[in-house]
């Protein structure tokens, strides 16, 4: 495969073009909360419960941006900035990846896959901050445990990265994304199925499903949410969209980019773009019975066994490298 | 040995069921249930008697029907339902106390994946075997060889380490059905017949740990008498 960057950066800037990476934007902004009140929804449906409905999180998002601001005595300016920076830095990433069309639109050059690596991790690095910050005991403890994770994740999510280079011969995910579908033959290698299991493991450890987190509040085995538990109000609005964001995004890396790289718009027609949307809604709602399957068949484990699922990820993204060297 | 030139397809088939049958050395490497390593080394038997199944059919040696019914039948049935009936008797459900937590032991395992790669290319190198399926079978072969002796050294409960013995053996087994399929095979029979004989005398051996020393982990094997 040769290096389609050149061809790329010739490609004329229409007007059609800015307006549909702004759909992109809008889009993962937009149903980014659809997402993660199906992933409760189906929860609670598995486990026999009534479930609040798909769009509680909308109802939860305009309930706290209706809210009072409280601020702890001892938070700094990254208190304030903290989920602002993670916000804007989740509005970036899905410039950078095949959202709705599959080839590139106007600043999808920006990064590769790793620039939006970067990006991600960049957002919740502020928050792990932020949790720090107030001098409070649960956000200190929620900090460091997230860390500690992402010290463990972050090599994996790297050899996925340089085995995805390794076949594709690119770090562009609309090279993947083009590559896949065109030749079933790699699609169906091991290198690829390894990398898809690979990240898998690694989108439950991103979205905070990993059998050692807690869905409930219950503050011994908080993780993610004990970092932010000193927010209210619109900032806290503010940083549970971002994760829910976050969620989409890795969402879509793993649908658009490895797992399921059909049904993409390839003209960036009207008919095509709102048909991606919805493909993308529905490939989404597959992934996510699957992490809920997952989530419900796995037991609890006790927090200081956080490396094995780690370990299992690592080791698939090793296996996906050799045979990326032998097939 | 058309397996030096196998069409693309067919090397497709052959190196993700090696692969599959390695992952399923992982699984036993990584978890701390006798009954998944069980479960485990079933399924990779069963996945390298359809490898020699289809080696049989797309290099037409009919002998290797047989083989492959044996294969599942020994491997895949009776030799976990003999082990079953071990742990199920002796009451071993896991490892009591792990020499190498399941975590590193997956990464050591990675790490001598890695170093089998090596050893096969050069292998290939030397031997001027310029094909990707004969690279896969010595690499699976050698790194499963390589997770067995680890399972060999890291276990002391002796049923794992009997079933250390049984992976090494199926990756010996894995790479001759690609390397040299058309083995004789009474050697086939003979090795079939050589596992039954491993398990039996670990069903002995377990039975006399347990009537001598109260448990089934080999640690408290210390002195040597004789």
């Amino acid at each position: 495969m040769c290096d389609p960057r050149p061809m790329w950066n010739t490609l004329p800037m229409t007007v059609r073009d800015v307006v549909l990476q702004i759909a992109q934007v809008g889009f993962t902004i937009g149903a980014a909360p659809l997402i993660q009140g199906c992933i409760v929804q189906f929860e609670e449906r598995v486990q026999r419960g009534r479930g609040p409905g798909i769009f509680q999180p909308y109802r939860d998002l305009w309930k706290l941006f209706h809210k009072q601001i409280v601020v702890p005595e001892t938070a700094s300016w990254l208190f304030w900035i903290a989920p602002v920076v993670a916000f804007v830095c989740m509005m970036t990433v899905p410039m950078l990846i095949p959202v709705l069309t599959n080839f590139p639109l106007p600043l999808s050059n920006m990064g590769d896959i790793l620039g939006g690596g970067l990006i991600l991790t960049l957002g919740s690095f502020m928050i792990t901050l932020a949790g720090l910050d107030s001098g409070s005991a649960y956000g200190g403890i929620g900090s460091s445990r997230s860390a500690i994770i992402s010290i463990l994740a972050e090599p994996t999510l790297i050899l996925v990265f340089v085995g995805i280079t390794l076949f594709a011969r690119s770090m562009l995910p609309f090279v993947v994304n083009h590559l896949l579908v065109a030749k079933p033959a790699v699609y169906l290698g091991p290198a690829h199925l390894f990398l898809v299991a690979a990240f898998f493991i690694l989108l439950t450890v991103e979205t905070d499903k990993l059998p050692i987190h807690s869905s409930t509040h219950i503050e011994v085995y908080m993780i993610e949410e004990a970092r932010i538990l000193e927010y209210s109000g619109p900032l806290y609005g503010l940083l549970k969209w971002a994760s829910m964001m976050k969620q989409f995004v890795l969402y879509t890396i793993f649908c658009n980019v490895l797992a399921l790289p059909w049904f993409m718009s390839s003209r960036g027609l009207a008919v095509g773009v709102i048909g991606a949307g919805i493909a993308v809604i529905v490939k989404f709602v597959l992934v996510a019975g699957a992490i809920v399957v997952v989530d419900t068949i796995q037991s609890r484990l006790r927090f200081y066994r956080y490396q094995e699922p780690l370990a299992a990820s690592f080791l698939l993204a090793v296996l996906a490298i050799i045979s990326t060297q032998i097939g | 040995m058309t397996a030096f030139h196998a069409s693309p397809v067919v090397a497709s088939i052959f190196s993700l069921i090696a692969i599959a049958s390695l992952l399923l050395a992982f699984v036993m490497l990584g978890s701390r249930w006798m009954r998944h390593y069980l479960m485990a080394f079933a399924a990779q038997s069963w996945l390298i008697a359809i490898l020699s199944a289809s080696v049989g059919y797309i290099d037409r040696y009919p002998e290797l029907y047989v083989i492959a019914i044996l294969t599942a039948l020994f491997r895949g049935l009776l030799l976990p339902y003999l082990l079953l009936r071990i742990v199920r008797r002796m009451n071993v459900e896991r490892e009591i106390v792990p020499v190498l937590q399941p975590s590193s032991s997956l990464v050591i395992g990675a790490i001598s994946v890695v170093f089998a790669l090596a050893v096969a290319e050069h292998i290939g190198t030397s031997l001027d075997l310029s094909s990707k399926v004969v690279i896969l079978a010595l690499t699976v072969m050698l790194s499963m060889k390589l997770i067995g002796y680890l399972m060999l050294a890291a276990r002391h409960e002796a049923v794992s380490q009997v079933l250390g013995l049984l992976v090494l053996e199926n990756g010996i087994f894995l790479g001759t059905q690609i390397l040299v399929p058309g083995m004789p095979m009474l050697l086939e029979l003979v090795i079939l017949f050589d596992l039954l004989i491993v398990v039996v005398c670990f069903g002995v051996l377990v039975r006399y740990l347990m009537g001598q020393v109260g448990s089934t982990s080999t640690l408290h094997l210390r002195r040597l008498v004789g």
